[in-house]
């Protein structure tokens, strides 16, 4: 499915959304705005604190003829009344610590496996608020991750003869025939199982799609609106609520001459002939019969407040029923079972004993902590490279004997670190492992929640077919382990090639990651038998990450 | 997997031929590629040196299993307790000039001030007959542990005068373990036959020893 989506939009060398050869979720925030789309460029990805993607969806030239074509974008934008507002409160400033509150949370049950996203479908006319009640209802709900997919990036490649109408204002931009439904179906049928998309962009300019894609992610609640969302039966069929925002066709029309005259520098005659020939005739005909569809019709759009509330409260109602939920789950479940068989465990020596004797000491310093981390990281990562698939080799040696050897059957391991401890290992990789590509995942745990969120990713292209050593320092009751495991499933990454590599693991996250992913293998140091209500490991080592890099709160 | 279970058995038996204290690394494919690359004649330098400090740290770790350590318990940061090990202070590693010191910076790897001396024994190069030309220990020697570091062994005659040396500075006998890459089992029936207390930790038994270690390890050849 992947290869298809991505067939129609090669990617291209040329600066990316995608980054030229490496993946990135994009975390800016984003709303087009009803009213013309305001452009702020801004690249915000690494900002951790930005709740929704949504990708570039300028408004199609549908009226009148364009004085200024509008040169291409870098970078989704738009703007976001909240941007501010989200950024502070997603902070949580104590006296010592910064403490981020927004990521995305688990979109997975505690079983590991996808649960289904809820998809809100809005439909309306040109200038109803489609995107105002889509932006409305993002607020309200307090989700910290939501995707908006607006189905004016869907808009189909015009050839010669449609591009000089187009640029006569007679190419109809509201009719169905105007927008590509095979691959908006893939699409949303993409975001719907969680996996990654790559959305294409489109240029009114030129009316093709840009070598660039726009790189989304599933999310609990997937958003998806257009003129024409309810016009595919198909389409129709995946969204679980169907709004339609109804507003006066006085007040569409009044919108868009305010925005096309003021905003776009066109005429008045202009902008009503466009509006009379095709815009109105188009909604008559194709979208208003669309009502029919759907479960809730917004009046006014989104100033009526009532709808978005019943709204609100229907979404956090199926969000619950269908169990998002995880890690408190995740740490009482099956104590006391024998280990999976995809645990690894590394052979007990004296010396593995020893390091741990002063990597758990709490009074060690932090120089002999980091050097006897170190020390054992390296063994663990040993460890790991042993459990590759390996082939027979026969090489000649300077002795003028033949030595039957072994190599390595595959060169495609990358190592993924999940931020912040699994990064004290990446040095151990690179130095048993030459040129090897790391990624990185950040997983913050919420600090009201007590919940994984996924903040950021950044990973190898075409990490699908690399055998991926996924690399945190401690795994306790597994949810961050499992969060940047689905991750990785959902960029196509085999679960076999998928190993989790940990200095010390509690039972119950062996047993959670085991039992979510059972061909996914596990190598750890130590495994240890308990975890406490802070979620810590028992006898543990305490904060890895904390302790490593010197950011422990003071003592009272 | 039969090569590796044959290969299992054949460690046994050399063990039980030449005793309790020769130890062979554990064997697994990763330390299988190892030594395939270090043999491979086709192997570019940057490459030998490289895989061969990534054995080199593998045996050095394995021989730190073989000191003398006490049980202890630490409270962790949790307020938990942990049964952990204290390995006992008073070890030393000497190398064996000049292949010997390429071990030496993975022993510092993992011991960061531990005491390093240091051997020269030039061997003939008709009679195989080894002599010491140099030696420089650590004071107190005779009461410490030695980690004696030499990666190839072919005839033995080289370690022999080594730990005759250290002998004769008061180490016992049973306090020396030697580190070593590749060995032939002539070489450990030598050395064994000659020191039975000592402790013998290598990689590999194989009748063919790559000699070419130091000189490409080195750029010397």
């Amino acid at each position: 499915m992947a290869a298809k989506i991505n067939n129609f939009d090669p990617p291209s060398s040329a600066s990316s959304d995608s980054d030229g050869g490496e993946t990135q979720a994009d975390f800016s925030e984003v709303f087009p705005d009803v009213d013309g789309e305001e452009e702020r460029s801004g690249d915000f990805y690494n900002t951790p604190a930005s709740p929704i993607t949504v990708p570039y969806c300028p408004r199609p030239p549908s009226t009148g003829s364009q004085k200024s074509p509008r040169a291409r974008r870098q970078r989704t934008t738009s703007i976001n009344q909240s941007s501010k507002k989200t950024a502070a409160e997603s902070v949580l400033r104590t006296q010592h610590r910064t403490i981020y509150t927004a990521g995305r949370p688990p979109w997975y049950n505690s079983a590991g496996q996808q649960v289904e996203p809820f998809v809100i479908g809005i439909c309306g006319g040109s200038a109803s608020g489609k995107t105002t009640v889509a932006a409305k209802i993002i607020a309200a709900l307090d989700m910290p991750w939501v995707t908006l997919l607006s189905m004016d990036s869907f808009y189909k490649v015009l050839n010669e003869k449609q591009h000089e109408l187009a640029d006569n204002n007679e190419y109809n931009f509201d009719h169905p025939d105007a927008f590509d439904f095979d691959i908006l179906l893939l699409t949303l049928q993409r975001l719907k199982e969680g996996r990654k998309v790559e959305v294409p962009i489109y240029n009114f300019v030129t009316h093709a799609r840009e070598t660039r894609t726009k790189t989304m992610y599933g999310a609990n609640v997937i958003i998806f609106e257009g003129i024409l969302a309810f016009y595919n039966p198909k389409l129709l069929s995946m969204l679980d609520m169907k709004i339609f925002v109804d507003t006066d066709a006085d007040i569409r029309l009044a919108r868009r001459l305010k925005r096309d005259i003021s905003q776009r520098g066109r005429d008045l005659d202009g902008v009503i002939k466009q509006y009379t020939k095709m815009v109105q005739p188009s909604f008559n005909h194709y979208i208003a019969p669309l009502m029919a569809h759907a479960d809730i019709i917004v009046p006014r759009g989104g100033e009526n407040e009532v709808a978005i509330q019943l709204i609100v409260q229907h979404v956090h109602a199926q969000l619950q029923l269908r169990g998002f939920k995880i890690r408190e789950e995740l740490a009482h479940s099956y104590v006391g079972q024998p280990l999976p068989d995809t645990v690894h465990l590394l052979p007990t020596t004296p010396q593995i004993r020893g390091l741990h004797t002063f990597i758990r000491n709490k009074d060690t310093p932090r120089d002999e902590f980091i050097f006897y981390s170190k020390r054992l990281i390296r063994l663990v990562i040993e460890y790991t490279l042993s459990l590759m698939a390996f082939v027979e080799k026969t090489v000649e040696t300077p002795q003028g004997v033949l030595y039957n050897g072994k190599r390595m059957a595959t060169d495609k391991i990358c190592g993924v670190s999940i931020l912040r401890a699994g990064e004290t290992m990446e040095q151990a990789v690179c130095d048993v492992y030459k040129d090897i590509r790391i990624g990185k995942i950040l997983i913050q745990t919420n600090f009201h929640t007590g919940e994984p969120e996924l903040f950021y990713l950044r990973l190898p292209k075409d990490i699908k077919d690399y055998k991926v050593i996924l690399m945190d320092a401690t795994v306790a009751t597994g949810a961050a382990a499992m969060m940047a495991i689905r991750v990785l499933l959902d960029h196509d990454v085999p679960e076999e090639n998928i190993l989790i590599v940990s200095l010390l693991m509690a039972e119950s996250g062996v047993h959670s990651i085991a039992y979510a992913f059972p061909k996914v293998q596990i190598v750890t140091s130590a495994i240890d038998p308990e975890i406490n209500d802070k979620f810590y490991v028992l006898p543990g080592i305490g904060n890895f990450g904390d302790r490593y890099f010197g950011t422990e709160p003071s003592e009272e | 997997m039969g090569s590796s279970d044959l290969e299992l058995a054949n460690n046994f038996d050399y063990q039980k031929e030449f005793g309790k204290n020769l130890k062979i690394l554990p064997t697994n494919d990763q330390v299988k590629e190892l030594q395939t690359i270090l043999r491979d004649r086709n192997t570019s330098r940057s490459d030998f040196k490289f895989y061969a400090d990534r054995l080199i740290r593998l045996v050095i770790e394995e021989s730190l299993n073989q000191l003398p350590f006490t049980d202890c318990k630490v409270t962790t940061p949790t307020g938990a307790t942990y049964d952990g090990l204290k390995y006992r202070s008073g070890n030393c590693g000497v190398s064996i000039v000049r292949s010997g010191e390429a071990m030496e910076q993975g022993l510092r790897d993992c011991c960061r001030s531990i005491r390093i001396g240091k051997i020269l024994v030039e061997s003939d190069a008709d009679t195989h007959e080894a002599r010491v030309v140099y030696a420089r220990f650590p004071e107190n020697i005779a009461r410490r542990q030695v980690l004696l570091m030499y990666p190839i062994m072919s005839t033995g005659n080289t370690v022999a005068q080594a730990v005759n040396v250290l002998k004769e500075h008061g180490v016992k006998e049973d306090c020396i373990i030697l580190s070593n890459l590749f060995c032939t089992p002539l070489a450990a029936k030598t050395v064994m036959d000659s020191f039975p207390k000592m402790k013998i930790l290598t990689s590999e038994l194989h009748p063919v020893a790559p000699n070419h270690f130091g000189q490409k390890y080195f750029g010397t050849d």
